[in-house]
């Protein structure tokens, strides 16, 4: 734990530490910021704690092993979260409820991914595509940790109803406040990346919510049984919402629908 | 050879009511087989007595349920959002470890089911004097002055808990507004999750056309939300 990163001289001053007397305090000012974090367990702790330290050794050289620690984090936590959902129908949807929600939530960061980057170098921010993928990495895992505190609660209500509309509306409601939580660390590296203005970003983030929410139709059912793995007819999420509260998307039990 | 009794420090229920800052912050800084026992076995009394006492109503065997259920809600509450609190709280600026976290709620609690408890004689009291359980009263005037007392009692307590884990929250941030932020985060899950709990639990106060039974043979038929949303679906309907 006590073991630092190097610090390009571009990025940061060596010791010690130099903390601007005006404007806002960049990641890295703060020398308990430029502790290295050694593993995944490191990560987690520090994205809750101490997102600026987790910022800063995103642009260090070396990164990649984090980020990829922060996907393997994301991936296990999803899958978890899937399960728990999977047991409101039980049966096959114990392993397809976490594999559809962890493969649907890494297909939409890779979709997204591109896009993120270009909006942040057209807002002039200077970071490397690693540090996005590395920010976006955090988002996520951010997101499925939280994902995996809601998961006492989601349980209890999976066992007490028999409307996958409700439960449907009720995992929505939890990914909505969890990912709130991911965007605002996204937010907050992104501008500590010298970005002249968040338009970019928010338009993203209209991007990544409809992408996520699509992904979940795309991907039905999630709740529910089907008689395939993947859905015949392709339809848009809304029209799919106004049909599952409709009835119309099979029968209104735990059996059917989404 | 102490006894059990004597080894829970009782007297560090006064300085829970008192709400003393610098105490109840270095208590929550260290994790104390002996204060964990004493802040459940406090919920356990306290929420169990008032329990008790609003189930007597109803038939001695519906007060036994009741003050096992009760106490059952507060702790399954604090364990099943344990975690999820844990998180909230840095992520909404009080860098706060989970066992910390999770003892200020369990704190809170214990103050909550305290005065619970010291109004158990009251409640107990005021069933003493009401007319026995019948269809009659059931949908009657006492009927809802014990719900409407009911509630009273619940919501000062509940304040009470809330106001002295707001004065905690602000010693272990020193910051009012993130305490605020967290203080109503954590109050929005326990509330939803709590909602949940006791409408799998119920029944409470009882009804006189319905059996004394632990749980109701519906009692994962549906959920708290689902109800509130079809009583105001009917409501609107009528309308």
């Amino acid at each position: 734990m006590n073991d630092q990163n190097p610090v390009p001289p571009q990025s940061s001053p060596q010791i010690p530490p130099v903390i601007p007397a005006t404007g806002p305090r960049r990641p890295g000012d703060d020398p308990s910021e430029r502790v290295a974090i050694p593993h995944v367990i490191g990560a987690i702790e520090a994205i809750l704690r101490q997102p600026r330290r987790l910022m800063f050794q995103l642009r260090q050289p070396g990164a990649g092993r984090l980020i990829a620690g922060m996907v393997f984090v994301s991936v296990v936590c999803a899958l978890i979260y899937g399960v728990v959902v999977g047991t409101f129908t039980g049966g096959t949807q114990l392993w397809a409820a976490p594999v559809k929600i962890a493969v649907g939530m890494m297909i939409s960061a890779l979709i997204c991914l591109p896009s993120l980057y270009i909006f942040t170098c057209l807002s002039g921010s200077q970071a490397r595509l690693v540090e996005v993928g590395g920010l976006l990495a955090g988002l996520l895992m951010l997101m499925t940790i939280l994902l995996i505190g809601f998961a006492p609660v989601a349980w209890i209500f999976s066992q007490s109803t028999d409307s996958p509309v409700w439960m449907g509306a009720l995992h929505l409601i939890f990914w909505f406040i969890a990912t709130i939580f991911g965007l605002r660390f996204l937010e907050t590296g992104f501008s500590h990346s010298n970005a002249r203005s968040l338009a970019g970003f928010h338009t993203w983030v209209v991007i990544f919510l409809l992408v996520a929410i699509q992904m979940t139709t795309a991907l039905r059912p999630i709740l529910g049984k089907a008689d395939t793995f993947l859905p015949k007819e392709k339809q848009f999420f809304l029209a799919h919402w106004g049909d599952c509260i409709d009835g119309k998307n099979g029968e209104q039990n735990r059996g059917h629908g989404d | 050879m102490r006894s059990p009794f004597q080894k829970l420090n009782l007297h560090e229920i006064s300085v829970l009511l008192r709400g003393e800052p610098e105490p109840i912050a270095a208590w929550t800084g260290q994790w104390k087989a002996q204060r964990l026992a004493l802040h459940v076995v406090t919920i356990v009394v306290g929420a169990g007595l008032y329990g008790a006492a609003m189930g007597w109503w109803r038939d001695p065997q519906q007060a036994l349920y009741v003050a096992i259920k009760f106490p059952l809600i507060i702790l399954l509450t604090t364990i099943g959002n344990g975690l999820l609190n844990a998180m909230l709280a840095p992520l909404l600026g009080l860098n706060v470890p989970l066992r910390q976290s999770f003892q200020a709620i369990l704190v809170s609690f214990a103050i909550t089911a305290t005065i619970l408890g010291a109004f158990s004689p009251l409640i107990a009291f005021l069933v003493w004097n009401a007319p026995p359980m019948s269809l009659e009263a059931g949908s009657g005037t006492t009927y809802s002055i014990i719900k409407l007392v009911h509630v009273a009692v619940i919501t000062f307590a509940g304040t009470m808990g809330n106001t002295r884990l707001f004065q905690l929250l602000v010693r272990l941030g020193g910051n009012r507004l993130a305490a605020r932020r967290v203080l109503l985060a954590w109050l929005a899950g326990n509330l939803f999750l709590g909602s949940q709990l006791s409408w799998i639990l119920r029944p409470f106060i009882g009804s006189p056309s319905l059996p004394v039974q632990f749980f109701r043979t519906t009692a994962l038929h549906g959920n708290f939300y689902e109800n509130v949303f079809q009583s105001l679906w009917q409501v609107f309907q009528f309308n």
